[in-house]
């Protein structure tokens, strides 16, 4: 088997919280405890869970946009954890970002032509204008937008556009890797679609790996090789497509999957929604054992006392619970 | 057949802004039965919002209002802010997609709840305080009374969209128009608050408007669905024939474009190209028009009305018979 591409190892990110009041003290909170991961050369590895689950820190983490508090991030036999901003900058161009609003990712006082360009000065400064115009013009073309659009502002540019512009940016020196942070998620639902396809073209052209964070399981599903399920901030399933749409383990990953809502009248969703009553609990102040157990229906003493470890199902099927093989 | 509840009829909706005049709703004729669910969808700047806000006489400052909207056949476009307000919120009343801007920040649940039973009911403070904490029991929101003293700001976004729910319904409300009550939630709570809203209307008969842009969540609680492009409907129906048996090209790109959980991920997705349509500059046809796959010359010069293709069945479309 080849070797991944990047690895992540027990990644752990906290933020400083202050408490409100005058003496309020400071927590710490838990964004992503203990997460690991593989991503191979040309795969799309779907992260997701619902909202405060960690998944936008997880990618930053990995880019090193947020400095994790523990772990490694391995690419290229380095650490990038260990490395500082000046050290970081020669692997930025191989590590990109997509963000969900595409209107306020981009620079408003800078054109089309400057934004997508930028990476070339910073990156490739052997280029003289003419090439990098060039450079920039092939790439807007790529991503579906007319060359001439570059001398225009980003505020002239609907919402679909604003993101072909981000993806124009993020793949003009070619990365490895680009963390894709719920990108489709702001757009309409006939411009999605659009943007899907061009992030699939884009990767069967050039074998750029994708970290594709979403909420939105039918789009997940869609675009990835493998999913990885999060919830207040650690990893509850892990599994390639087939067998997590397939055979999910987590009670977690099958309430999510039962509650995909269906474009079909007679079979609303896939199957009998699995309802999870109350809401996420405070990251803050997370429960004790598996952070699952207070909204799982399947949840027993044992639950709350030790955190389940990852377990393996089969091939590079890993789930988080402590009853996954009685519940099956 | 009973009268309609709500019967809207060639309501149109212009803004004024710094570039011109911009159209945001069409000629737009519908009407909706008691204890029925419709479903409106459409994409951002489709109008399908802003055709609630103008019957309700919500319109921002520089937009305007024409044609006739009757509730049980009286009319409310334009009507005198005495008889909107005795009507917002006490035999209609809307849910918003962002709880936290739709609740005032500065009041705890209870309060808002309390004045607006006070204000349409004109019950006492005690009476008042258990009617609403009995609504927000309804709206299963656990430990209702201590919840009753809390801000907006203090309740998880689930729960404040839950507390949006039981304000809304705490009159009874003959209509409700949910707009994208949904979109803000994740999956899991998105399952609840439907849930709740179909129980609602099952025991009250209460008539739901359901506003989204997402066609799978119309699949589940819906009976009826307008499908709105541009300002304009373009296609409506029984749920059921709108997905087994889409007649205009937009209602069938924005199906095949949808990626759900069986869709082949070998395949790309059948994408609409091109973009949605600037509401200052639209074309004297057909508003879908450069997007559509069968546009042929008509198409262009000329906006095709709304015509029966079956039970119940309409579409704006030229393209005859239909594909």
């Amino acid at each position: 088997m080849n070797p991944p591409l990047l690895s992540v190892r027990r990644l752990s990110i906290q933020y400083s919280v202050r408490q409100s009041g005058l003496f309020g003290r400071t927590r710490q909170l838990q964004a992503v405890d203990d997460v690991s991961f593989d991503l191979m050369p040309g795969e799309t590895l779907g992260i997701v869970g619902e909202t405060g689950c960690g998944k936008s820190s997880l990618g930053k983490g990995v880019l090193q946009l947020v400095r994790p508090s523990a772990g490694q991030v391995l690419w290229q036999g380095r650490d990038l954890c260990q490395l500082s901003p000046q050290q970081l900058k020669p692997f930025r161009k191989d590590l990109q970002i997509i963000f969900q609003d595409p209107l306020s990712s981009l620079n408003p006082r800078m054109t089309v032509g400057e934004i997508v360009g930028e990476p070339l000065e910073l990156h490739a400064p052997e280029l003289d204008t003419s090439g990098r115009e060039r450079a920039v013009d092939a790439m807007l073309e790529r991503v579906g937008l007319r060359a001439e659009m570059k001398r225009r502002y980003p505020n002239e540019f609907s919402g679909g556009q604003c993101q072909r512009i981000s993806i124009a940016r993020a793949m003009i020196m070619q990365p490895r890797v680009i963390v894709c942070d719920e990108p489709v998620s702001a757009l309409d639902v006939s411009i999605q679609a659009q943007i899907c396809n061009l992030l699939r073209e884009l990767q069967r052209d050039t074998g750029v790996a994708l970290l594709f964070i979403s909420h939105d399981l039918s789009i997940v599903r869609y675009m990835s090789h493998r999913v990885m399920i999060m919830y207040l901030g650690r990893v509850m399933e892990t599994a390639p497509r087939e067998h997590f749409f397939g055979a999910a383990r987590h009670p977690y990953s099958r309430a999510l999957i039962s509650a995909v809502p269906q474009p079909d009248p007679d079979q609303p969703t896939a199957g009998p929604v699995i309802t999870l009553d109350g809401d996420l609990p405070s990251p803050l102040d997370p429960p004790s054992g598996c952070v699952f157990r207070t909204r799982c229906p399947h949840a027993i003493p044992l639950c709350a006392g030790q955190p389940p470890a990852l377990e393996s199902f089969g091939q590079d099927h890993e789930a988080a619970c402590h009853r996954a093989r009685e519940l099956q | 057949m009973a009268p309609p509840v709500l019967a809207v009829s060639g309501l149109n909706v212009r803004f004024h802004t710094n570039d011109g005049v911009l159209t945001a709703v069409n000629d737009l004729s519908f009407e909706l039965g008691e204890g029925e669910c419709l479903g409106i969808v459409g994409e951002s700047g489709s109008g399908k919002s802003q055709t609630f806000m103008a019957a309700l006489g919500l319109l921002a400052d520089n937009g305007e209002a024409g044609g006739s909207v009757r509730f049980r056949g009286q009319e409310i476009l334009n009507a005198p802010r005495k008889v909107l307000d005795g009507i917002r919120g006490n035999r209609i009343s809307m849910i918003f997609q962002d709880a936290l801007s739709a609740l005032t920040p500065t009041m705890r649940i209870g309060n808002q709840m309390t004045e607006l039973l006070a204000r349409h009911r004109r019950l006492g403070r005690n009476e008042a305080r258990a009617r609403a904490i009995e609504a927000l029991e309804g709206v299963r929101i656990p430990d209702a009374a201590a919840r009753f003293s809390s801000y907006p700001f203090e309740l998880s976004g689930g729960m404040r969209q839950r507390a949006m729910i039981a304000l809304a319904t705490l009159c009874g409300p003959e209509v409700i128009i949910a707009d994208e009550p949904t979109t803000a939630l994740d999956v899991t709570v998105q399952s609840q608050v439907l849930r709740l809203l179909d129980g609602l209307r099952q025991r009250t008969r209460t008539s739901i408007v359901l506003i989204t842009h997402d066609l799978a969540v119309v699949a589940g609680l819906c009976s009826r669905v307008m499908i709105m492009y541009g300002g304009r409907v373009v296609e409506t129906g029984p749920v059921r024939e709108i997905f087994r048996n889409p007649r205009h090209p937009y209602t069938q790109a924005l199906l095949r474009s949808m990626p759900s959980m069986t869709t082949d991920p070998g395949t790309d997705l059948p994408a609409i190209p091109g973009q949605p349509p600037d509401l200052e500059n639209l074309p004297p046809g057909c508003p879908f028009a450069d997007r559509c796959e069968h546009v042929f010359e008509r198409c262009l010069e000329q906006m095709p009305s709304l015509v029966p293709v079956g039970d119940r069945h309409s579409k704006a479309c030229h393209l005859e018979p239909g594909p």
